[in-house]
């Protein structure tokens, strides 16, 4: 016996804790729970919102979409989450085939978000919609010498291009949309020409692409529009505009946020009702001043600075592609050095 | 009091102490000399039953002790005491716990009896609320000896207890733990290399020459 | 019971292991014609750089500290060990904010004076150099304690024999410290192995990068965990070079030794401040100084109560993980019945003890897929998913905490279990001590420098931990390292420097406690 005894007691204590602490958990059930790949700070407001509006609570956790994703297939019919919210298409998609949303189709939601940014089946709705473009330097760069996103490959712009690490989800969905357009073989020469026009090793964020070229390492970029509203809301004098990308041709590449009512939602009722408020148009202009994206519902008056932008086509290529073209691109992209 | 019988200690395949037999009387103390190598050290961590060999047999106070190579009361129950070449005090205690370790049990106002007792005996008075690390290699090791005499051993076993002190000390500090060990009637056997040690310190001295034990 | 506890632990790494049942050729073959070779090679690259970087650096400021006087020497053998508190991608988003071609640094230099700019993102030299700033601190730690420990004798007979201060480091100082470098440099390596918050800003590809990837991109946890296994693979040949360099020798002796220092003559002691005192510049000072700037601007816009919640999990996490591992690893490092036992037995231990090579969200991962199997085979048997009651408890995360930071708690305490001698275990047997005295009584109090010392790494770290926590804490347990991620993942810098510096803040106390505790034990022994 002895040290036997000593270490199965402290372990005997802590499952007796353990048991507590989940019986705590399990207490409330008047509130809807969330899963959401979207930061706290971008959340929290909305969600505070929607408890004055409502009285339901909200309880949310925050997390990596893909962590999320493996912790929701693990917990399976014992999840605590009635909601999962995540950015980007691909995400959105990749838990919809996993079998983890069920579908919702109400008329508040068919009204208030077009038909091309929800999920066919009804398993996700979008609710916020980001557009990546070129942003480029007042300095060194005239308009006229942007078109496409495929411009951007050619040796014109040698050294004078930064990019966001293609690690990153945006990059995935929007390469995703360039082999969509123009095929996998020519889709791939794009790529090894923005990694040969490169002028310096792609940046972790958006807002270093921005910085690099304020800076002078290089001449343009590719950004998700609302960083470039957050930039130009502290610095209105920086000298870095947008330029609408594929105007003549498939439009600019766009994604969503989105959320989905998960397959085993204890709330099911409370769900639908915070997905509904959500595309609302309290809900809607809320979330287009928190972080300057473009609301999914058509109706709503665009934030101030976002509108200064002007109106712009979009592409049209069905969102659920960015989810089916994910692991090609990421592919190519390693194939042809894109770090 | 105490009996060894027919004790073989093996290295490494090799018998290097074959046929120990060994009997002391109260009192008695005993020095087993021998090079390094010769099992004499071996011998000695058998009758305290820290080690196992494959024959020999000890006798204690009339309680049988081991058996053919197999111990029948641990270390612990054997009411052996030791004191090693590097004495092995607890760094983290004072010497006053160091040598109420092994009278635990008794009530404090007795352990602090003794405690005085012993330090009187070993002339060191005054200083028990000291580390082991401010005492000097000398004074360490009478503390150690102490240690192993506080629960008043039938069998004390010290092994090459000066080896580690220079010469005058070592000289001094001989004499004075016969003194101790005749004092408290204590029953021991030393393990050294030092024929002097041996001579001044024992009643009976053994050597071990080609395996086997040979009493002067 | 031993061998169960470290089975327990081990789960995690075990569960990562199983993943080769289930074999991926296509994802494989995608990986070996592309990406495997050039990510080998810069993660040795990496690897090499950083261990020698961590090395010299470590070994330097520590021989400086301990054995040469000069000015404040006092005061910055202290300040040397503050980065730790620092989590290395905080320290990677300043150092980028400061030296990368838009920082203040690049900037003042190209117009102040006229240098061209440099993509310091470009190569290796410039993360290496990061993650040597971070991770000095675990060589210099273990070395300092190591020269401080040293038998005086032998360096006095070597300034006797007409040794310089150069001789004495490179003859005897450094040959007896090999064992703690040797461990400083393990632990540095097997979290520059695992880091993902670094090389994601650096944007510097490493095995790492593979394994998201196979998660992220092609969503195959099995190959995720596959490519994984072989980092726990790595580690544990880090771990046979580390006992090999250790061999027989003790990891310190149980004294210190009052060593005279060097007096160097004339203006070269000041040198040495200046030396010195730039390291802590450029891995505390100036660090902190930017975040403070950031933070100052930013305070009034991110501070709310919601902090005070984020401190008091923060903190009890790190309390509690810090003594749960220790108490583990105590048990697992006790001298005697383990230490003896069997090649599986002491395999365990080992096994237990990989984890930290480990990326948190692979370990993570691997500990939700255990529990789910053990469910699974309950359920076989006609028992109940235990599923439901242990996601999303506190209990995982704890776990997953002990898991991965087992590594540091047991090496730290096995190191001070390792210098009991069995001479006491004996004595103390003798005496009539039982095995319970003995623990009580003798181990438990010999090995307490290295029981603290563990509990406390372990707390800096679970405090700055990230994606295990991000994955597996319960509602309601968000910690600073979670908000300082989520606002700098958006590129608010400013605003995540308000927790980063709460981070540090908290950091620097544990690091005090330890102070205090350092120096109560040098006094006692």
């Amino acid at each position: 016996m002895n040290n036997k005894t000593w270490v199965s007691s402290v372990i005997m204590l802590s499952v007796v804790w353990v048991s507590s602490m989940s019986a705590v958990q399990a207490a409330s059930d008047e509130s809807v729970t969330v899963y959401s790949s979207r930061e706290e700070h971008l959340i929290k407001p909305l969600f505070q919102a929607f408890t004055q509006d409502t009285g339901v609570k909200v309880k949310y956790l925050t997390g990596q979409d893909g962590s999320l994703i493996e912790r929701l297939k693990l917990e399976g019919v014992n999840t605590p989450a009635d909601m999962f919210m995540t950015v980007d298409a691909g995400n959105l998609w990749y838990a919809g085939s996993q079998d983890l949303f069920q579908s919702v189709k109400t008329d508040t939601i068919k009204n208030n978000i077009p038909a091309h940014l929800r999920d066919p089946q009804g398993l996700w709705t979008g609710l916020s919609v980001r557009a990546r473009t070129i942003v480029y330097s007042t300095d060194r760069v005239k308009p006229s010498e942007l078109s496409t996103y495929a411009d951007l490959a050619l040796p014109k712009w040698k050294n004078r291009l930064c990019l966001r690490t293609s690690k990153k989800i945006y990059t995935k969905s929007l390469t995703a949309s360039v082999i969509y357009n123009q095929g996998k073989d020519k889709a791939g020469d794009i790529i090894s020409g923005w990694v040969n026009n490169l002028a310096a090793t792609p940046n972790a964020k958006d807002s270093h692409v921005m910085n690099a070229i304020l800076a002078g390492q290089c001449d343009v970029g590719l950004v998700n529009t609302y960083y470039y509203g957050r930039l130009i809301e502290k610095n209105p004098d920086s000298a870095l505009k947008l330029f609408w990308a594929n105007q003549k041709t498939t439009g600019v590449h766009v994604n969503i946020s989105g959320a989905g009512v998960t397959k085993h939602a204890s709330n099911v009722a409370g769900a639908i009702r915070l997905l509904e408020w959500l595309s609302s148009d309290k809900a809607q202009a809320i979330y287009g001043a928190l972080n300057k994206e473009y609301p999914a519902n058509p109706n709503i008056a665009l934030d101030e600075v976002v509108s200064a932008w002007g109106l712009f086509k979009q592409d049209k290529m069905n969102l659920s592609q960015a989810g089916v073209l994910q692991a090609e691109a990421v592919k190519l992209m390693q194939i042809k050095g894109y770090r | 009091m105490l009996a060894v019988d027919n004790l073989s200690i093996i290295y490494n395949n090799n018998k290097v102490l074959d046929g120990f037999n060994l009997t002391l009387e109260q009192g008695e103390i005993f020095a087993l000399l021998g090079d390094s190598g010769s099992g004499k050290s071996s011998a000695l961590r058998f009758i305290a039953g820290l080690d196992s060999t494959d024959s020999g047999s000890i006798q204690l106070d009339g309680q049988q002790l081991s058996n053919h190579g197999k111990h029948q009361v641990s270390p612990e129950a054997r009411g052996i005491g030791m004191v090693f070449q590097d004495y092995a005090l607890f760094p983290h205690m004072t010497v006053e716990k160091n040598i109420a370790f092994g009278i635990s049990k008794q009530p404090r106002i007795k352990q602090k009896k003794r405690i005085k007792e012993l330090l009187t005996l070993i002339g060191l008075e005054g200083i028990e609320r000291k580390y082991p690390h401010q005492l000097s290699g000398g004074e360490q090791q009478r503390v150690a000896l102490a240690r192993a005499l506080a629960p008043s051993p039938k069998l004390l076993l010290l092994d090459e207890p000066f080896s580690s002190l220079d010469k005058n000390h070592r000289v001094q500090l001989v004499a004075q733990v016969r003194d101790i060990l005749k004092q408290t009637n204590t029953t021991s056997i030393l393990v050294t290399h030092n024929v002097s040690e041996a001579n001044t310190l024992a009643d009976k001295v053994g050597k071990i020459l080609n395996k086997r034990l040979t009493i002067k | 019971m031993m061998g169960l506890l470290a089975l327990v632990v081990a789960m995690p790494i075990i569960a990562v292991m199983l993943s080769w049942l289930l074999p991926e050729h296509e994802l494989w073959t995608h990986f070996s014609e592309n990406l495997l070779s050039s990510l080998i090679g810069s993660t040795a690259i990496l690897l090499l750089g950083v261990g020698i970087g961590v090395t010299l650096l470590g070994t330097v400021l520590a021989y400086l500290v301990v054995m040469v006087e000069f000015p404040g020497r006092k005061w910055l053998e202290w300040a040397l060990f503050l980065p730790f508190a620092i989590p290395a991608y905080v320290l990677a988003f300043v150092y980028l904010g400061v030296f990368d071609y838009s920082g203040y640094a690049q900037v003042w230099m190209r117009e102040a004076l006229g240098l061209p700019g440099f993509d310091i993102r470009a190569g290796s030299w410039a993360i290496i150099l990061t993650f040597v700033l971070v991770f000095y601190p675990y060589v210099y730690m273990m070395t300092r304690a190591s020269f401080k420990r040293q038998k005086i004798n032998l360096i006095e007979a070597g300034k006797l024999l007409g040794a310089g201060p150069f001789k004495v480091f490179f003859k005897i100082s450094l040959p007896l410290a090999r064992p703690a470098v040797a461990a400083g440099l393990l632990v540095t390596l097997m979290e520059t192995l695992a880091d993902f918050g670094v090389v994601s800003l650096f944007n510097y590809d490493t095995f790492t990068t593979a394994i998201y990837s196979a998660w992220g991109d092609f969503r195959s946890i099995e190959v995720a965990a596959q490519l994984a296994s072989l980092l726990v693979l790595v580690a544990f040949f880090l771990i046979y070079f580390e006992k090999r360099a250790r061999g027989q020798a003790k990891y310190y002796s149980a004294n210190v030794s009052n060593i005279r220092p060097y007096h160097p003559k004339g203006s070269v002691g000041w040198l040495i401040t200046l030396f010195v005192f730039g390291i802590f510049m450029l891995s505390f000072a100036m660090p902190m100084l930017q975040l403070s700037i950031w933070a100052w601007g930013a305070f009034a816009d991110e501070w709310s109560d919601n902090y005070i919640d984020l401190l008091i999990s923060t903190s009890s996490l790190t309390i509690i993980a810090a003594m749960i591992t220790v108490i583990i690893a105590t048990t697992l490092a006790l001298p005697g019945r383990c230490k003896r036992g069997s090649i599986w037995l002491k395999g365990m231990v080992r096994l237990a003890t990989l984890g930290y090579a480990l990326p948190g969200s692979v370990m993570a991962v691997g500990l939700l897929y255990g529990i789910n199997q053990i469910s699974v085979v309950n359920v076989y048997f006609g028992g109940e998913s235990i599923n439901h009651i242990i996601y999303g408890s506190i209990f995982l995360l704890l776990f997953a905490y002990v898991s991965r930071f087992m590594a540091i708690a047991y090496s730290s305490i096995d190191a001070s279990a390792q210098q009991i001698k069995p001479v006491f275990t004996q004595t103390a047997r003798l005496l009539g001590a039982s095995r319970m005295r003995l623990i009580w009584q003798v181990y438990l109090p010999m090995m307490m420098p290295g029981i603290l010392a563990g509990g406390l790494l372990v707390a800096v770290d679970v405090m700055k931990e990230l994606p295990a926590t991000y994955l597996l804490r319960p509602f309601g347990w968000d910690t600073l390292a979670i908000q300082t991620f989520e606002l700098s993942a958006e590129g608010l810098f400013e605003r995540a420097a308000v927790p980063a510096l709460m981070m540090v803040a908290f950091g620097a106390l544990i690091m005090m406690v330890f102070r205090y505790l350092d120096k109560k034990s040098y006094k006692a022994s």
